[in-house]
């Protein structure tokens, strides 16, 4: 029997007890409250956000912004989502941006510019904690 | 389209190796304006090892290789790990261009980069683009990405699959064109060039004379749904020798050639691949037939994978396999030649058969652990067991006296993969 037969099913056992958890605020996809749109679906945002279309249900063109990587709101809004961890993201990402073919949506430093990116114009599309939604935009998840 | 190397020539995987520490785990790609075109460059690597439990055949990972784990070294470090880079700029909203450059292990045994991609893309709506240059030869589901270790659960991709076609770029323009019926995104590519074996030894080329190929992706939510059709002429060196020594024997020799020599043979290539992934586990599978009238026949090679997240570490399993209609011919007939020939037919037909008889049969089983351990750099863990098809090599190289066809092997793969 070859020796190195045998370790790799003792690694995985030991995997298999070592199973994570993800902790939950209360984020929000918002638009600009002088968007047209009302509500989306899950499986919309993720088809925005993952880059599968850059146009709203409506037609109306969708630009997607992303908080900082690394922060809480960005880590919980795609695994609400997509179902997606931070690092299965950019593994994602990764693998669209080699092809030449796409790129994720632009940053932002924080979620105060962000939300003032959302009330500038109706076409963005970004996520906030719900303690940051205010008159000027609408949540739509 | 398998083809054997030449003799190994040892020598460490200094590139990769030296490139790691020094970079670390940076955050983002460097991005810059240039009177108004933004050029930006991100990159990508592995640094990995592979030990073989056979010491006379090596495993590579593709064909390029000119040596790999067994019989070369038992520890090898250059079947996985490359390095890449990439320079994209946006000239305007609707052009951009790409260059991507990877440094691997070449069939000198050097690590000079080669130009994988270099192409202009005209985007004419947001759902249609064309580029032309050098582009991606999309035969497989993970072909725009198969370099990029990070972007993959395993180690590599199943050699026995993604060996059935080793040319990765064509020389020419391809076309996406993608459509939203309602929920469900499908995505449209054609793709049509030429690749001039530049990859490859001179006493081995592929040459893809031309290549033309449809693909359609059908994506909703998390599952995804590949078709692929593509149709190559391809001129292959390997076994010239043989084939020019049949011709020495006149219209029958000859017709042998014609017959099994690849000399501007057409290949046709059908695959389909599908991936569920919702988030916390995954799977997918992928499908190919390769035909050609040649020595080559048909190949067929498929996979199923599939793997479980939890937090940081993700266990996956996979099988693989490639299997081949293996045909023989009767060969040059003795009965018309001079009797003093009878010993050079002989030997002919059985170099013949013994082509037609070598292709790849062999299959494997996976199982590893990738773990995501600091932002945008995984280590993975993996091990395989391959059963080479009776009398096969299957997708070994550098065979040694004392090797048997047909016997089971192990790997044992450590790789680090990293994203900037």
């Amino acid at each position: 029997m070859n020796p190195i037969g045998r370790p790799a099913w003792v690694l995985i056992a030991l995997m298999l007890s070592l199973a994570g958890g993800v902790a939950n605020a209360d984020v929000v996809a918002v638009v600009s409250a002088k968007s047209p749109i009302v509500a989306l679906s899950k499986s919309q945002l993720a088809d925005i956000f993952l880059g599968k279309t850059d146009r709203f249900p409506d037609g109306s063109q969708a630009v997607a912004i992303d908080q900082a990587e690394g922060s809480a709101a960005r880590d919980e809004f795609y695994d609400k989502v997509a179902g997606k961890s931070a690092a299965q993201i950019k593994a994602f990402w990764s693998k669209i941006i080699f092809t030449g073919r796409g790129q994720p949506p632009p940053t932002v430093a924080n979620a105060t510019e962000l939300r003032n990116r959302i009330r500038a114009n109706p076409s963005v599309i970004g996520y906030l904690d719900r303690g940051m939604v205010d008159d000027s935009v609408r949540v739509v998840f | 389209m398998t083809s054997r190397r030449p003799a190994p020539l040892p020598r460490l995987t200094v590139l990769a190796l030296a490139v790691v520490p020094a970079m670390g785990y940076r955050a983002n790609a460097a991005e810059v304006d240039l009177y108004g075109a933004t050029v930006s460059l991100n990159g990508f690597g592995t640094l990995g090892v592979v030990h073989s439990s056979n010491d006379k055949a090596d495993f590579t990972a593709t064909e390029f290789e000119p040596n790999g784990a067994g019989s070369s070294r038992s520890w090898s470090a250059s079947v996985d790990s490359l390095i890449g880079a990439q320079l994209a700029a946006t000239l305007t909203p609707k052009l951009s261009a790409v260059v991507q450059l990877i440094a691997q292990q070449n069939y000198d045994d050097t690590y000079w980069p080669h130009v994988e991609w270099a192409n202009i893309k005209y985007q004419v709506t947001p759902d249609f683009d064309l580029r032309a240059g050098r582009v991606v030869m999309p035969t497989f589901l993970a072909s725009d990405s198969r370099n990029v270790g990070y972007g993959h659960p395993w180690v590599r991709q199943p050699t026995e699959l993604y060996s059935l076609n080793p040319i990765t770029t064509l020389d020419g323009a391809d076309t996406a064109y993608r459509l939203h019926p309602g929920p469900v995104t499908n995505t449209l590519q054609a793709a049509y060039g030429r690749n001039l074996s530049f990859r490859f030894p001179a006493e081995n080329t592929v040459d893809a004379r031309y290549a033309w190929g449809v693909f359609d992706s059908v994506e909703y939510g998390a599952a995804l749904l590949r078709l692929g059709y593509l149709d190559s002429t391809i001129r292959l060196n390997s076994g010239a020798a043989l084939f020019n020594a049949l011709r020495q024997f006149g219209p029958q020799g000859s017709a042998i050639a014609a017959n099994y020599q690849v000399v501007d043979k057409p290949i046709t290539i059908e695959t389909l691949g599908a991936s569920y992934d919702p988030g916390h586990w995954f799977a997918m599978g992928e499908w190919l037939r390769s035909r050609s009238e040649s020595f080559l026949g048909v190949s067929t090679g498929w996979y199923i994978g599939g793997g479980y997240r939890m937090g940081a570490f993700t266990p996956f399993l996979m099988h693989s396999q490639v299997t081949e209609r293996i045909s023989s011919s009767p060969g040059l007939s003795a009965s018309s030649l001079p009797a003093d020939l009878a010993p050079a037919v002989a030997a002919l037909n059985a170099g013949l058969n013994a082509l037609l008889a070598s292709r790849p049969i062999q299959f494997s089983s996976t199982v590893g652990v990738r773990w995501d351990f600091i932002k945008d750099v995984d280590l993975k863990l993996q091990w395989d067991r391959l059963d080479l098809g009776a009398g096969s090599a299957g997708t070994l190289s550098n065979v040694q006296p004392g090797f048997q066809p047909g016997s089971r092997l192990y790997l044992l793969s450590a790789a680090v993969d990293f994203v900037f």
